[in-house]
């Protein structure tokens, strides 16, 4: 599969995207860590942007939220050029590091109420954002309390209400669900719905791909500072080369050209779940063509005398997508 | 806004500083103990902490009795760098130093008194552990004080005796002079006086006797004349008398004449026959015819020749009085006292101190101020830069760069923070030093916020040069204690900078830390004005500013750095 044009990076809405990047790069030093990147995200809409570490996702979000100037190429945020009005840009941003920034010998109301000044909310309008925030937060009754004190998934939950207290017009979340329990991934996917629901631009950066597929309504997959494809999850499923992968669990070694004959299924060298499931016998993964050649498939390794113990079906994912794209996963 | 958020972020840090225990307890409570502990394990540097609780232990053994022991004793009992034990004897001194219960030892030995009351030489024993070197020192000198102390009133109550007798003497002898002077003078003015006097007296005499003498040939020559007078008035009356009388016995007799013969004759009659045998009667002598004359009315026979009229030729008189001997030439040599004899007196030194400040400092008044500025430093260096730290750590710096506030707020507001705790903590610890060690805040306390505005500005700065430099926390530490302890150290705050040599001494002047503890110590030592401190505040404030732009600069290439 071709890397997309930025067509695919596109919104789909009409009218200027709030979120704007266009051949972005970064260099840092010799290294670059964006090389060309490219996408669009619209009022509404939570684009996804997906790759491994090291890929340039946090160097992208940077650079939208001004901590970082761009080599060269353009990035703008609500009609803002983010080298050349950061202010602007600020008002616009509401960013949602990668790390939890909080003060931890703080409560959350003052950690919410602290940012709430510094971004010139006034008492009122304070009171009533960081009543807001604790709310989509769900810390309302732990608002007093240490945030040193609160699991990760409540800190998570409050780093994510401190970027929402101005209501921004574009939300950058950086893998905001890192370490956190499912019960604090809910609230924030409810979190980042409303913003979007609201009419926020959302770039949501994860390596998560099942958050990618389940959140966002495009994905933008990126590596080694490149868009590497773009487009709706289902759709660059459907590009891709990815198939159907039986992965097959047999007791004994199945002998090389076992599976000839059969016709919709290949054997596929090497994955990288392989160590997983070789402690459990010799396993050979599959590509077939769709769901009936799966039973040929443990017909012929049955009868090749591999005593087959269990199998596994894989639909394609982006990861497998990323993957045929990148020849590497996305939590290398 | 710019205001709102350098508020926001001045009011977050002052919160996150107060929600850290460890942090507020090494800004206030660390600094005190540690000036505690510095204080009494190194008042004895100083002489004495001002509580006593460092003074030694020193025993006294009075064996003489006498004034000198008492004067000692009493004196000794109020210096308050040592505390006094009477002994009863010399052994029990010695075994008390031996026993190293004490350094050192005093012995007044027997004689003493007596010694010196005599014009003599007396020696005090004073028992030594030298290996106590400091206590010894500390004893020597308070001794030595004390004796210089009690020889100067010795000599000056004795120097004042002799200066008042011979002031006495002197007086006398003036006042003798002035009297023998007087008594010349007098006896001159005496003889004057007498010579004039008798030259008035003899011209007195000369005309009284004249007058006198006119006044005696008068008187004389009517004297005679009357007695001649009278004499011969009395002659005649006598005579007249006389004659008279013999008249009247010449005429008696007559009669008894008469009466005779009749009765001679009456006898013989009677007589008749015997008549014969009568003898003759005497015969009456026929008056003389002189006798009959001189009874007679005739002119008195006797001539009382008339005297020749008197003249009394007195001889002139002179008066040759002896001349009034001239009074002795008094001379009375000038008299000169002999001066006091020569006594070779003790040497002692006065001291004058030039400050307003006390003679004696105590500990606390080098270490209030040293150790308040080392923990200072420690805090703004630390604090600053750790804070920055944690902001990266935290991640919230990244936020905050993000968010629509100026770059400089973020540092501005935690410089200020740190800044405004660093002036507080500062106050407080002066504060306590004051209330609980007695050290002075000088004449104008308030004079004292400068060089606090001074270091604490200097050190915040620094603290963000710091945070530059070392990148990490485990980096920060390190570099923040060799600085600090360098600053500290070197800039006197640990000890008195004049116990450094003169390089060290001119290296320390590109610290602020020294010119911290200069400003300190004149106005809290020396007593000075708020004039004092001008200088080394300006001086604090230029490197604080020169801190500041290293510092800004190196952290904004830091910042770039991260980025890239």
């Amino acid at each position: 599969m071709q890397p997309l044009d930025s067509a695919a990076a596109a919104p789909t809405g009409a009218g200027e995207p709030l979120i704007g990047v266009e051949d972005l790069r970064v260099r840092y030093g010799e290294r670059w860590a964006l090389d060309g990147v490219s996408f669009a995200v619209d009022a509404g809409e939570v684009v996804g942007l997906l790759g491994p570490n090291g890929a340039g996702k946090t160097t992208t979000l940077s650079v939208l939220a001004t901590l970082r100037a761009p080599t060269s190429g353009t990035a703008t945020v609500a009609g803002c050029a983010v080298d050349r009005q950061p202010a602007a840009t600020r008002r616009a941003v509401g960013l949602v590091p990668q790390g939890v920034a909080l003060y931890p010998t703080l409560t959350a109301r003052e950690n919410l109420r602290f940012f709430a000044r510094v971004l010139g909310l006034r008492r009122n309008a304070a009171d009533a954002a960081i009543a807001a925030a604790l709310e989509l937060a769900g810390l309302v009754d732990r608002s007093e309390d240490i945030v040193a004190t609160f699991s990760g998934g409540m800190q998570r939950r409050l780093n994510l209400a401190c970027a929402l207290l101005h209501t921004p017009k574009a939300l950058l979340l950086d893998e905001p669900t890192v370490g956190v329990d499912p019960q604090s991934r809910e609230r924030i996917f409810a979190a980042v719905h409303a913003q979007a629901a609201g009419g926020a631009a959302v770039l949501y950066s994860t390596h998560y791909m099942e958050e990618a597929e389940r959140l966002c309504d495009r994905v933008v997959l990126i590596d080694h500072g490149r868009t590497v494809a773009a487009g709706t999850p289902a759709a660059l499923v459907r590009q891709g080369a990815a198939s159907l992968r039986l992965a097959v669990v047999t007791r004994r070694a199945l002998a090389v050209g076992w599976l000839d004959g059969v016709a919709g299924a290949r054997v596929l060298d090497g994955d990288e779940r392989a160590d997983a499931l070789a402690s459990r016998g010799d396993v050979a993964h599959v590509a077939i063509h769709d769901l009936t050649v799966a039973a040929r498939v443990l017909e012929r390794a049955a009868a090749s005398g591999g005593e087959v113990m269990e199998f596994h079906l894989h639909q394609p994912s982006l990861q497998d997508v990323f993957i045929e794209l990148t020849g590497r996963a996305l939590r290398d | 806004m710019g205001m709102t958020s350098l508020l926001a972020i001045l009011a977050k840090d002052l919160r996150l500083l107060w929600r850290d225990t460890a942090g507020l307890i090494f800004l206030t409570l660390a600094p005190i103990m540690v000036i505690t502990g510095a204080g009494f394990s190194l008042a004895n540097l100083y002489g004495a902490d001002p509580t006593g609780q460092t003074a030694y232990e020193f025993p006294f053994v009075d064996e003489d009795g006498g004034a000198l022991g008492r004067q000692l004793r009493e004196r000794l009992e109020h210096e308050s760098a040592v505390n006094l034990r009477v002994l009863a004897s010399r052994s029990e001194a010695e075994q008390r130093v031996r026993d190293k219960q004490a350094g050192t030892a005093l012995v007044i030995p027997r004689g003493t008194e007596a010694a010196l009351h005599g014009g003599g030489t007396a020696e005090l024993l004073l028992y030594t552990d030298p290996v106590k070197y400091l206590e010894r020192l500390n004893v020597r000198i308070r001794l030595l004080e004390l004796r210089d102390q009690l020889a100067t009133e010795a000599r000056e109550t004795a120097a004042g005796a002799a200066r008042g007798e011979l002031a006495r003497a002197q007086a006398d002898a003036q006042r003798a002079e002035q009297s023998i002077a007087q008594a010349r003078r007098e006896a001159d003015a005496a003889y004057v006086q007498a010579r004039e006097a008798q030259a008035a007296a003899i011209a007195q005499v000369r005309a009284a006797l004249d007058r006198t003498r006119a006044q005696v040939e008068e008187q004389v020559r009517r004297a005679a004349d009357a007695a001649t007078a009278q004499a011969a008035q009395a002659v005649q009356e006598q005579v007249r008398d006389l004659r008279a009388a013999l008249s009247a016995y010449i005429e008696t007799v007559q009669t008894r004449r008469a009466d005779f013969e009749r009765w001679l004759s009456e006898l013989q009659r009677l007589a008749g026959s015997h008549a014969g045998d009568i003898p003759p009667p005497p015969v009456f002598p026929e008056m003389p015819a002189a006798l009959a004359q001189l009874a007679g009315d005739g002119a008195f026979p006797i001539r009382v020749p008339t005297p020749a009229p008197f003249h009394l030729a007195l001889p002139p008189v002179q008066l040759d009085l002896p001349p009034i001997p001239a009074p002795p030439a008094i001379e009375v040599p000038a008299l000169t006292l002999p001066a006091l004899p020569a006594v070779r007196g003790g040497l002692s030194i006065a001291e004058t101190n030039l400050t307003g400040g006390p003679l004696h400092i105590n500990t606390f008044d080098q270490n209030v101020p040293g150790f308040s500025v080392t923990f200072l430093l420690l805090g703004m260096l630390l604090g600053v830069s750790l804070g920055l730290l944690d902001e990266r750590d935290w991640g919230t710096l990244d936020r905050l760069r993000a968010l629509p506030i100026a770059a400089a707020n973020v540092l501005v507001g935690k410089l200020l923070a740190r800044f405004l705790v660093g002036v507080l903590q500062m106050s407080v610890l002066l504060a306590v030093g004051w209330l609980a060690f007695g050290v002075s805040l000088g004449p104008q306390p308030w004079a004292l916020l400068l060089p606090t505005i001074g270091i604490v500005f200097a050190g915040c700065a620094f603290g963000l040069v710091v945070a530059a430099v070392a990148p990490t926390r485990e980096a920060v530490l390190p570099v923040g204690s060799i600085v600090i302890v360098t600053m500290a150290a070197v800039g006197g705050c640990w000890w008195p900078i004049d116990l450094e040599p003169r390089w060290m001494r001119t290296v320390a002047l590109a610290f602020p830390t020294t010119w911290a503890m200069d400003a300190f110590n004149d106005l809290m030592i020396r007593r000075r004005t708020v004039e004092a401190a001008l200088r080394p505040t300006a001086v604090m404030l230029a490197y604080g500013l020169l801190y500041l732009t290293v510092g800004v600069a190196a952290f904004r290439r830091r910042l770039r750095q991260q980025a890239t």
